[in-house]
């Protein structure tokens, strides 16, 4: 399968191309690109229509995947999901808003297959995924409460330090931390969809209704 | 490591302290002080190379002196590190321990001083034949470098190797640096592109890449200077390269993340690049914003402002900087 990864550094994209093979139970092909990059949020939203139209009309591209990380804004919550309840500071739902409309607005492709989208949102950043298991506190529910209780239970910058084993690391010893930890979660992805149910979990359920 | 420099009468630093850590960037308008302050570092031990109708700020008076004082920082040894230029008198020069009542050791700081480098990378110069002599050392404008990477091949194979395989990294068409010799005693630098094995010379390559290639040199040497200041280290590199080129940097700032096992190397860079700026969103504290007034400048950390978080909220922090919002940019733009 041809998947466009939309990622913020080959780090990223290498531990999102780990997560969505062992998901699909398949490898996957990158779709023949210059490599597509954000710079975070709010950049990736801006870019995001472009990037899905470019896909759409002039690459064979049959799926496309995406993870920001949520930060300090809300989490993707399970009544977001619910018809007309997106809510409108979860990054996820602004993402899926933006794919929505380029999906309504676009015509056939000429490939004829439409591409296939996962979004995901990393609570409250990729490296809490990668520490799921390894830290018994990293969890989406425990940032979540953090969120409500005024308190956070980590930062990130203390998520990075536990990774990478420091806070200034390179962009090899960040793929290769990641790479290593996405590898690990891949053995059994019931331990990260269960602790990351709703950010991690929406980008499995798309992923497994290709 | 340099804790503070403060500046009296030096130039457009009328009166102004420059806060410094381990790394730090400075961002602000042209004329704000940045190569100022790059410069009043090197002159800390270099001060004889300079006078007072150099240095001094406009419109001083001739009993008015130009000052700089610097904190030099290192467990249990600070000092106090002073200089003075008057009107017609040779520079002076002070090294005091921060706390006189203990006995120091000012040898560390003296040594560091005398090791602090600037460089304002040039292409043309970085891609300029050498000739070679025992000791290379990169100048200012990145020359010689065909004469420094010549040694580090020779006396440390595996950084050089090191270095080959980060260039690959950076610059994928190429896949070696090669040497050549265009005259006796003469050596000049090649890329060899990956596909085909062509030689490309230095004088054919791309701004960009020469400049990148001279960042990496810098990163790989086995003994860095102890400071180094850089001007604009993003200058003519694709935004897509600045993660890399930060990450050069951060190497020598804090060699621990990159598995090197040396001392620390201070980093001082200027730059204007929004997108640069924004890869240290992360580290305001790394942040120094010049900003000027009038004909004075002044310099603030980032972190020092107490509603930061607050005011970028989820907007780039290059942005926010570019509104004006955190000073820094050309008055009446």
């Amino acid at each position: 399968m041809k998947v466009a990864y939309f990622a913020e550094s080959p780090a990223d994209q290498a531990a999102l191309t780990i997560f969505t093979e062992a998901i699909l139970g398949a490898k996957t092909e990158l779709v023949s690109h210059h490599g597509l990059r954000h710079r975070g949020w709010p950049t990736v939203r801006t870019v995001l229509r472009a990037v899905l139209l470019e896909l759409h009309y002039h690459t064979d591209a049959e799926g496309f995947v995406l993870v920001v990380d949520s930060n300090g804004s809300p989490p993707h919550l399970p009544g977001h999901e619910e018809p007309l309840k997106a809510e409108r500071k979860c990054r996820l739902c602004q993402l899926r808003q933006i794919a929505e409309e380029v999906r309504r607005q676009v015509r056939p492709r000429p490939v004829g297959i439409p591409l296939k989208v996962a979004l995901g949102l990393a609570v409250p950043t990729i490296e809490a995924w990668l520490l799921c298991g390894e830290v018994p506190h990293v969890t989406e529910a425990a940032w979540i409460n953090g969120l409500k209780e005024g308190q956070m239970p980590y930062t990130k910058a203390s998520l990075k330090q536990k990774l990478y084993g420091t806070s200034h690391p390179s962009l090899s010893i960040e793929t290769d931390a990641m790479k290593a930890a996405a590898s690990r979660l891949s053995q059994n992805l019931s331990n990260i969809e269960q602790l990351f149910s709703y950010g991690f979990g929406a980008l499995l359920k798309s992923l497994r209704s290709w | 490591m340099i804790e503070w420099v403060e500046f009296q009468n030096f130039k457009a630093l009328r009166k102004a302290t420059l806060p410094l850590s381990r790394f730090t960037l400075i961002v602000g308008a042209n004329g704000s002080g940045k190569s100022t302050a790059l410069k009043a570092v090197w002159s800390l031990h270099h001060h004889d190379q300079l006078n007072w109708h150099k240095l001094r700020t406009a419109g001083i008076r001739s009993v008015d002196k130009v000052l700089l004082r610097a904190k030099w920082r290192e467990e249990g040894n600070d000092f106090i590190v002073a200089v003075q230029w008057r009107h017609d008198e040779v520079s002076r020069r002070s090294v005091d321990p921060l706390d006189s009542n203990r006995l120091r050791n000012p040898d560390p700081a003296q040594s560091a001083l005398s090791r602090a480098r600037i460089f304002s990378l040039d292409a043309d110069a970085v891609a300029r034949p050498v000739h070679l002599q025992p000791q290379m050392e990169l100048q200012r404008s990145g020359a010689d470098l065909a004469g420094v990477l010549d040694r580090l091949r020779d006396q440390n194979p595996e950084r050089f190797e090191a270095l080959n395989q980060e260039l690959m990294r950076w610059i994928p068409e190429f896949d070696r640096i090669l040497f050549e010799t265009p005259n006796q005693g003469q050596r000049s630098i090649a890329l060899r592109t990956r596909e085909g094995r062509h030689s490309i010379p230095a004088s054919d390559l791309s701004q960009g890449t020469l400049i990148a290639l001279a960042l990496l040199t810098i990163a790989y040497l086995p003994e860095p200077p102890s400071i180094v200041c850089l001007e604009e280290p993003d200058h003519g590199l694709h935004p897509r390269l600045l993660r890399e080129v930060r990450d050069a940097l951060y190497r020598l700032a804090y060699p621990e993340g990159a598995h090197e096992k040396r001392e620390p190397v201070q980093v001082i860079a200027t730059t204007h690049n929004p997108y640069f700026l924004d890869l240290f969103r992360e580290h305001p504290e790394e942040i120094v914003i010049a900003e000027k007034a009038g004909l004075e400048a002044k310099f603030s950390r980032l972190s020092d402002r107490a509603d930061l978080e607050e005011i970028l909220g989820d907007a780039p922090l290059s942005e926010v900087w570019y509104s004006g919002v955190l000073g820094g940019v050309p008055a009446g733009t």
